[in-house]
């Protein structure tokens, strides 16, 4: 065993350029794939994180038509009673009551339609994170009467800025169509253009003087301990206050989940293309080795080697690259991911894009252990395969070719 | 008794296309001691004939015998092992590892073998001694002459103690004096430690100091002859 090491160790020295490369190209490999994955998780969670954080949160209350519907009338009933309940929950760490309509915006220039939400500042800044978007003037807790905010996005279609007026429409509680003016306090940039496109800000006791008599909420969002424990939060509200409709983030934004699911596709998907290039690389590598040394295997056939041995020599010499090139490769990539979920990856020049779909562009990469194992595990298996192929060719050379000339 | 012996040996290639007849009814018997030189011009089948009985390649009709051994009939891993423990080879072109030292390369088969280490160490040096090579011993084929690495080759085959050694055309790549160095070493060899020396050769120079020259035209024995018959005896 020991002089099949030492050949098999030397013969990877034989070419020092080409046995480079080949460990090369599994280094790199396997940091690409830690580190694609790394970024795709990054991207998935991040996503996941700033939904939740700045507007979904970890669970929502609404009346059961509400979300469907957008009136007014379908606000929550048993309001008190259900932030009782969370008050008094060990569970959720915050919440905050939200009045929310759809109505039209009216600018000197046009009309749009937007969902105008109604939030309880101090309440909305335990919960949420939404108050750190604004990129001009102030949050609504500014001084000015009547202050709304708006997205970027929405300032631009309208041209208006902080300062202007414009005029929110929308229906009362007793189905009559209403109108305020309100002020533009600031203006709001969130990772997703289309967001910032259809929401409006405004206070919830200003709103609620406009809806109707009564103070009505059409939204409670709640932010628990550990986002695990949003099912069981959300079925023990549904059972206990049987007039609403509480539900996970996952459930409020199927889309964000199923998200998350196509992330998982692409991670398999990514890493099985880079791993295809790389098996390729190898068995390429291999065979190359191996024509060129057809006289010298011929040879150690002939004097007596067995093709067990020839075999196992060959794949040492796999064995030992793939060893040294995945230590080093995740090392580079555990390295690469730490420096990396620290300072982020800055995307700058893709962000234009990546804030239309709702994307920062830093990114964080996140990668866990057994990610980190099953990436591993699939580079030095995939390695392995690669050179069976020129190790299987290598114990049929024929004997004859010792003495060949040429 | 003879150390090979071949019965009717014949080799066909290409039998349903263009048949090549390499080999046609080959009968000889070589013995122990032997010093002898497979002579004849290119495609008369010498180095067939050394394949055949070297077992690195089987027979269309035929037998050869090692040591009373049908070796034709074994499978291939058995004849592996059989060369191993049975007969040493020495190429043309040398075939030493290159990665290996001369010592390394003598020792290799020896490993192979399973051998006792020191014991290994003790005979690879000996054998490099024997060969004019005790100061060359670790040096690579690459750092070493043509003739020098041929010495190295040499001291492989007789690493592994086999019963006779097979040269296929051992002085093809080297000048006069590197072929006049190793014929002295060989003929050495044959005489003070009763080594058997088969070679296939073109070469006047080996063929001149051959005990025994078999000639080879169109894939049968031609000719098969002694010379200098009273030499070993003398010596």
């Amino acid at each position: 065993m020991k002089t099949l090491l030492t050949i098999s160790w030397r013969n990877i020295w034989r070419h020092p350029a080409r046995s480079s490369v080949l460990l090369a190209a599994i280094i790199v490999g396997l940091w690409a794939g830690v580190v694609t994955v790394g970024i795709i998780n990054g991207l998935m969670q991040q996503r996941i994180d700033y939904m939740i954080e700045s507007e979904i949160t970890h669970a929502q209350v609404h009346n059961p038509d509400f979300l469907a519907e957008g009136y007014s009338w379908l606000y929550i009933p048993d309001h008190d009673e259900i932030t009782a309940w969370l008050e008094n929950d060990d569970r959720v760490t915050s919440f905050t009551s939200r009045t929310i309509t759809d109505g039209m915006l009216q600018s000197p220039i046009k009309t749009s339609g937007v969902r105008i939400r109604g939030i309880n500042i101090d309440s909305e800044i335990r919960t949420t994170n939404f108050h750190e978007n604004i990129v001009e003037g102030e949050y609504l807790d500014s001084d000015i009467r009547n202050a709304v905010i708006i997205g970027q996005k929405l300032a631009n279609d309208h041209n208006v800025e902080v300062g202007n007026r414009i005029v929110l429409t929308f229906e009362d509680t007793g189905n009559e169509l209403t109108s305020g003016s309100f002020n533009i306090a600031g203006i709001f940039k969130s990772a997703s253009v289309d967001y910032d496109e259809r929401n409006v800000f405004i206070r919830s006791d200003e709103f609620i003087a406009l809806l109707g008599d009564e103070e009505v909420y059409h939204e409670i969002g709640i932010m628990l301990a550990d986002e695990e424990l949003a099912g069981p939060v959300v079925e023990e509200l549904n059972g206990a206050f049987p007039g609403i409709h509480a539900q996970t983030w996952r459930q409020l934004s199927p889309e964000l989940s199923m998200l998350v699911e196509l992330g998982g596709y692409m991670v398999i998907l990514i890493t099985m293309i880079i791993m295809i290039a790389l098996a390729f690389g190898i068995l390429n590598t291999m065979l190359m080795a191996l024509f060129e040394r057809m006289r010298e295997i011929g040879m150690l056939l002939s004097i007596g080697m067995s093709r067990l041995r020839v075999f196992s020599m060959i794949m040492i010499e796999s064995i030992i690259l793939t060893i040294t090139g995945a230590a080093v490769g995740i090392v580079l990539a555990t390295l690469s991911i730490n420096y990396f979920s620290d300072t982020g990856i800055n995307l700058e020049m893709f962000a234009e894009g990546a804030a239309q779909v709702g994307w920062d562009h830093i990114i964080y990469p996140i990668l866990s252990s057994t990610e980190y194992i099953i990436i591993l595990a699939v580079v030095v298996i995939i390695t392995l395969l690669a050179s069976v192929y020129p190790a299987i060719k290598g114990i049929r050379i024929n004997p004859l070719e010792a003495a060949k000339d040429g | 008794m003879a150390i090979v012996r071949t019965e009717k040996l014949s080799k066909v290639y290409n039998p349903d296309t263009v048949p090549v007849h390499a080999l046609r009814d080959v009968s000889i018997e070589i013995n122990e001691g032997e010093f002898t030189a497979v002579r004849g011009p290119s495609g008369s089948g010498k180095t067939t004939l050394l394949n055949m009985i070297g077992g690195l390649d089987k027979p269309t009709s035929g037998n050869v015998f090692i040591s009373g051994q049908e070796i034709s009939k074994m499978k291939d891993s058995k004849r592996i092992d059989f060369r191993l423990q049975n007969i040493g080879f020495v190429f043309q072109h040398y075939n030493l590892i290159p990665v290996f030292t001369a010592r390394e390369n003598v020792s290799f088969i020896m490993l192979l073998q399973k051998r006792n280490k020191k014991e290994i160490q003790q005979r690879a040096d000996e054998l490099l001694e024997q060969v004019g090579l005790g100061d060359r011993k670790d040096a690579r084929p690459v750092q070493l002459s043509g003739g020098q690495q041929q010495r190295v080759a040499v001291a492989r085959a007789l690493a592994s103690e086999p019963k006779f050694i097979l040269a296929d055309e051992p002085t093809a790549n080297l000048d006069t004096e590197s072929a006049m160095n190793l014929l002295d070493i060989m003929e050495r060899m044959n005489r003070e430690q009763n080594v058997t020396f088969v070679f296939s050769t073109h070469d006047q120079r080996v063929i001149d100091r051959a005990r025994r020259v078999i000639t080879m035209v169109d894939g049968a024995i031609h000719k098969d002859e002694i010379q200098h018959a009273d030499e070993k005896e003398e010596a």
